[in-house]
């Protein structure tokens, strides 16, 4: 009987010294005692690859300025890069080759919503927490799953606040130009919304192919509706000709811009005739223009370790977004585990040197970042308007 | 309304004008579509920026530049690409400059790509970009610069076919290669000199549209397909058609875009395509080799 | 040596890897083999209507699309299960195919090609921009497949389903091309006016070949759907065109098996470019033109020369064995 005992506490102590011993080699992955590996997902190749690329350089900087200053408890934060040319198909491999190829700890990314969304399956299979860097769709973080947040404004806040803004600038007859690519009607959908809760009609319903040589048709279509503001949702390659077009025909509507558009001056710049963005007013994702002081630390870093890279707004999409999982990595504690990190996450805010407003995420809500900004031209260089914060 | 969306169509129409007569000069001489030749245009886009923006050399200089920079590309993508292949049927060509075509954007793409931060770079109007008035309507001086650069290249390009010993030597070799070849023309070399000259004209239409537009090393890609449209629709082999299916299709894209909807502006040329070769496969000038390759 | 290089031994030990690859590589690489099966049919659908039959036809990307949007929307719309929406879309992806083969059929050479790069820009702007079906630019999500009764995951299931399908379309397609149909698409690629003095009727055997291709085509855009449980129109974009179209000339063109191989190295390929990243266009390109440069007749004509065990018949079908 004593002797059976005792054999019991011995096999009993074994267990608990090998469960002990399991635990330790179960080390959360991509986790070890030197380093935190995280994957980028997004478009790194192709027509958009400035899209991708641009801000994960953002992230980047701010994680080495994390490991210059000795890491996360410890831990050099290593970033992995995965392309998923903005196609559904490369964006579910490149998820696929993270996790289970590349083993990382958690997912930081995303550009093309389209992408996005067929990646997600996958993550939320795998329980990866994931933070969202660029993508837009609303359908991403909402309903909430508890590994996946987001710190770009969703698609739909950008264009209500457009018809915010419209509406509260007086405008009667507004009109639209956008892109109805995959990106653009993330944007178009929601506007019509907005503009369906405000009463309103849009005047004149334009299409704006990506690449176009002329808008002319357009900017005649929307002079003949009498159009006081014109929305515009299109990328600065389209944008840049319907601008131009518009004030070819000597037509100078009160334009309302998005985040492509948002770095006004840069924009003028681009369309390369004085005066005809002066109507411009643009919302954004960011809180400052690219040359404003604030952010001067910032620019320093990434011109410096990127030669190559001319700083702007994506930099900033990266940089806020990086300072948010830094932190939240670093309040997870020195024992990382996803569900330390899902739960920091979860109940986290932080202000950013490069938003208007802080990150702010909630058990209830993962659309972290909810406050636009309004950028115009002020004597020439581009000046933030005022802030919002956008709600449904 | 009718006017601006002539004067628009016409400008436009005019870049396709030439787009098409390089894809035509290839394809009467060789029997080859190139599908590089909106890369090509592109790259001398962006040869020309180099030289204006980036080194400050005057716009017109920078204009000669990208065109002898197009004519030199356009003879090496003949020693890489065409001359080895010259015996290979269609599809195999096909596929020699579709793979070419992504060479030569993956190129731009490394080294100009980036310049400005996004994926396109800003190319300056040559001269102030205010609107002037003509007749009852504003247009942009470059509109002009476009319509005139056009004329100046396509009389250029007449001249240089009817009136010097290669240009009739290419039109020899056009009209029958074993026949110029026994005449004692040195075929290949014409075939040098197409592929040159058509990647020349196409440098030279990028420069004169990069105003309108932004630069992106993607730009190419929709011009070819436009291009294609011209052709199509004034028969593949014919220059006078190429001309005249250029401007077609501008002027329909933009009356398409403005009378119709906007929406329709940018799948017009397709539809046109399609039509055109279900009911007239030979296109509005194609009088020869009707429907063969 | 010979004998067991033998092109029975080889495609059976290709089939082996295929089958046992679930149960020993990670999700990544089943996927990647899952597109690579995927691909296969496209393949081998393109390679008919282009190798054997010699047009230069390029609608595939369309009717892959077609037959992903089909098969997509009956699942979201009507909740239909697989097995219905599945021969769905391959069979409303093979009734477009007809239909644009009444066309066509009166054109030749480049002109055909035109028209069919046309087609396939057209039907991307109709997947874009009919919103009230397609959902538009936006796309739509398609509900997971069910394989409830069987205990599988819906990855490995489809990986199996995919592998049962190119088993049963990959050897019905060598039927084929050595059938009737096979043998008269050569005569009629080699020589129209003289299949025609054959007794070959050109539009029958012409059309045949574009709804065996819509009908590969069909089934892979099916599978795609299922797979990914998204569709998007830029899936079908012209990179599609240009990737089916190399998978047969680098398999080599006008050999079944050179599209399997063309498949499943183009597959390979890409995801190997993955890591070449700003360099990706230019490896690409200089890819393709390498292959055509160096290896004209493609991967398959490598094969051929060395591995004397490899005896199929590539120029010979149509003549008598």
């Amino acid at each position: 009987m004593k002797a059976r005992r005792h054999f019991l506490s011995t096999m009993s102590a074994a267990l608990i010294a090998s469960m002990c011993v399991v635990g330790a080699a179960n080390a959360e992955v991509g986790v070890t005692d030197k380093e935190i590996k995280i994957g980028a997902l997004g478009v790194l190749t192709g027509p958009l690859a400035k899209y991708g690329n641009t801000v994960y350089d953002g992230i980047e900087t701010v994680y080495e300025e994390a490991n210059k200053s000795g890491g996360i408890h410890g831990r050099q934060l290593v970033y992995v890069r995965e392309d998923d040319r903005c196609q559904a198909a490369e964006a579910v491999g490149a998820a696929k080759k993270l996790i289970h190829q590349h083993k990382v700890f958690m997912i930081h990314g995303g550009a093309c919503s389209n992408a996005s969304l067929a990646a997600k399956p996958e993550i939320v299979a795998t329980k990866v927490p994931w933070v969202i860097t660029a993508s837009t769709a609303p359908s991403l973080t909402y309903p909430v799953t508890p590994h996946i947040f987001t710190t770009m404004l969703a698609g739909w806040m950008e264009s209500y606040a457009q018809v915010q803004y419209a509406v509260e600038k007086g405008m009667k007859r507004v009109a639209i130009i956008a892109q109805h690519d995959n990106w653009g009607r993330s944007r178009y959908d929601p506007l019509m919304e907005a503009f369906k809760l405000h009463g309103i009609e849009p005047v004149a319903n334009e299409e704006i192919v990506p690449d176009p040589a002329d808008a002319t048709a357009i900017a005649l279509r929307i002079q003949a509706a009498k159009a006081d503001a014109v929305i515009l949702i299109a990328f600065p390659k389209a944008a840049v000709v319907a601008v131009r077009d518009m004030y070819k025909i000597g037509y100078k509507p009160f334009m309302i811009g998005g985040s492509t558009v948002g770095d006004v001056g840069l924009f003028t710049k681009n369309v390369g005739i004085p005066g005809a963005t002066d109507n411009l007013h643009a919302v954004s994702t960011i809180g400052y223009a690219a040359d404003d002081p604030a952010v001067a630390k910032w620019k320093k870093l990434v011109e410096a370790k990127y030669s190559g890279d001319t700083f702007n707004i994506y930099h900033m999409f990266g940089i806020a977004s990086g300072q948010f999982v830094v932190e939240a990595l670093r309040r997870a504690g020195k024992d990382l585990t996803r569900d330390a990190f899902n739960k920091a996450a979860s109940n986290l805010s932080v202000n950013t040197d490069v938003y208007g407003g802080p990150i702010t995420c909630t058990p209830t809500n993962h659309q972290c970042h909810n406050t636009a900004a309004w950028f115009g031209l002020v004597n020439g260089t581009t000046k933030r308007l005022a802030t919002t914060i956008v709600t449904r | 309304m009718l006017a601006y969306l002539l004067m628009s169509g016409i400008a436009t129409g005019a870049l396709y004008a030439m787009m098409a007569i390089g894809l035509v000069l290839v394809y009467r001489s060789t029997g080859h579509i190139n599908f590089s030749h909106g890369e090509l245009f592109m790259f001398g886009g962006f040869i020309a920026y180099t030289f204006f923006v980036i080194l400050g050399v005057p716009y017109f200089l920078s204009l000669i530049l990208a065109v002898i920079g197009g004519f030199v590309l356009g003879i090496l993508s003949d020693r890489a690409v065409y001359r080895p292949l010259i015996k290979a049927p269609p599809l195999t060509m096909v596929l020699a400059t579709v793979g070419f075509s992504f060479f030569l954007k993956g190129i731009a793409r490394y080294f100009w790509g980036s310049m400005e931060g996004g994926d396109y770079v800003a190319f300056p109007a040559a001269m102030d970009p205010s609107p002037i008035p003509i007749g009852s309507i504003m247009v942009f001086p470059q509109q002009l610069l476009i319509l005139a650069g056009a004329i100046v290249f396509v009389v250029g390009f007449t001249i240089f076919f009817r009136m010097t010993r290669a240009g009739k030597m290419m039109q020899a070799t056009s009209e029958n290669p074993t026949a110029a070849y026994l005449s004692g023309i040195r075929v290949e070399r014409v075939y040098t000199l197409t592929w040159g000259a058509g990647s020349a004209i196409a440098a030279a239409a990028a420069v004169l549209m990069a105003p309108m537009t932004l630069l992106s090393p993607d730009v190419g890609f929709q011009l070819l397909l436009k291009a294609f449209a011209a052709t199509v629709l004034g028969g593949l082999g014919s220059m006078p058609g190429a001309i005249v299916g250029g401007l077609l299709v501008g002027i329909l894209e933009s009356l398409g875009g403005g009378y119709v909807h906007s929406g329709v502006q940018d799948v017009s040329a397709f539809i046109v395509i399609i039509i055109v070769l279900i009911l007239r496969p030979a296109g509005i000038f194609g009088v020869r080799n009707i429907r063969d390759t | 040596m010979q004998a067991l290089l033998a092109r029975r031994n080889i495609v059976a030990v290709g089939i082996i890897v295929f089958a046992i690859l679930p149960t020993f590589a990670n999700a990544y690489i089943v996927f990647v083999a899952n597109l690579a099966l995927m691909y296969i049919l496209l393949s081998v659908g393109l390679n008919m209507l282009l190798g054997y039959a010699g047009q230069l036809a390029f609608p595939n990307a369309a009717l892959f699309g077609v037959g992903a949007y089909t098969s997509g929307l009956l699942r979201l719309e009507f909740d239909l299960p697989y097995w219905i929406t599945l021969p769905a879309g391959a069979a409303f992806a093979t009734l477009i195919g007809l239909a644009i083969a009444l066309p066509a059929l009166r054109l030749r050479g480049l002109y055909l090609a035109l028209a069919t790069i046309a087609f396939a820009q057209a039907a991307l702007w109709v997947f874009g921009h009919w919103n009230s079906v397609t959902y538009g630019g936006a796309g739509f999500r398609v509900p997971p497949m069910d394989f409830s009764p069987l205990p599988i995951d819906p990855p490995t299931g489809i990986y199996y389903l995919s592998l049962i399908i190119v088993l049963v379309a990959v050897p019905l397609g060598w039927n084929i091309v050595r059938s009737r149909i096979g043998r008269a698409w050569v005569a009629l690629r080699e020589s129209e006016v003289a299949a025609e003095t054959l007794g070959i009727d050109l539009t029958r055997y012409k059309a045949y070949a574009y709804v065996v291709s819509g009908l590969y085509a069909g089934t892979a855009g099916a599978l795609f759907s299922a797979l990914l449980g998204i569709v998007t129109p830029e899936s079908f974009d012209l990179f599609q065109v240009i990737v089916h179209f190399c998978m047969v000339i680098v398999g080599g063109i006008g050999s079944l098996w050179g599209g399997v191989l063309g498949a499943v190295i183009l597959v390979g390929l890409l995801e190997v470019l993955r890591t070449f990243r700003d360099l990706q266009e230019i490896a690409f390109g200089g890819l393709l033109l390498f292959t055509v440069l160096v290896v004209p007749g493609g991967a398959i004509a490598m094969i051929k020369r060395y591995l004397p065990g490899w005896n199929e018949p590539l120029r010979r079908i149509g003549k008598k064995r």
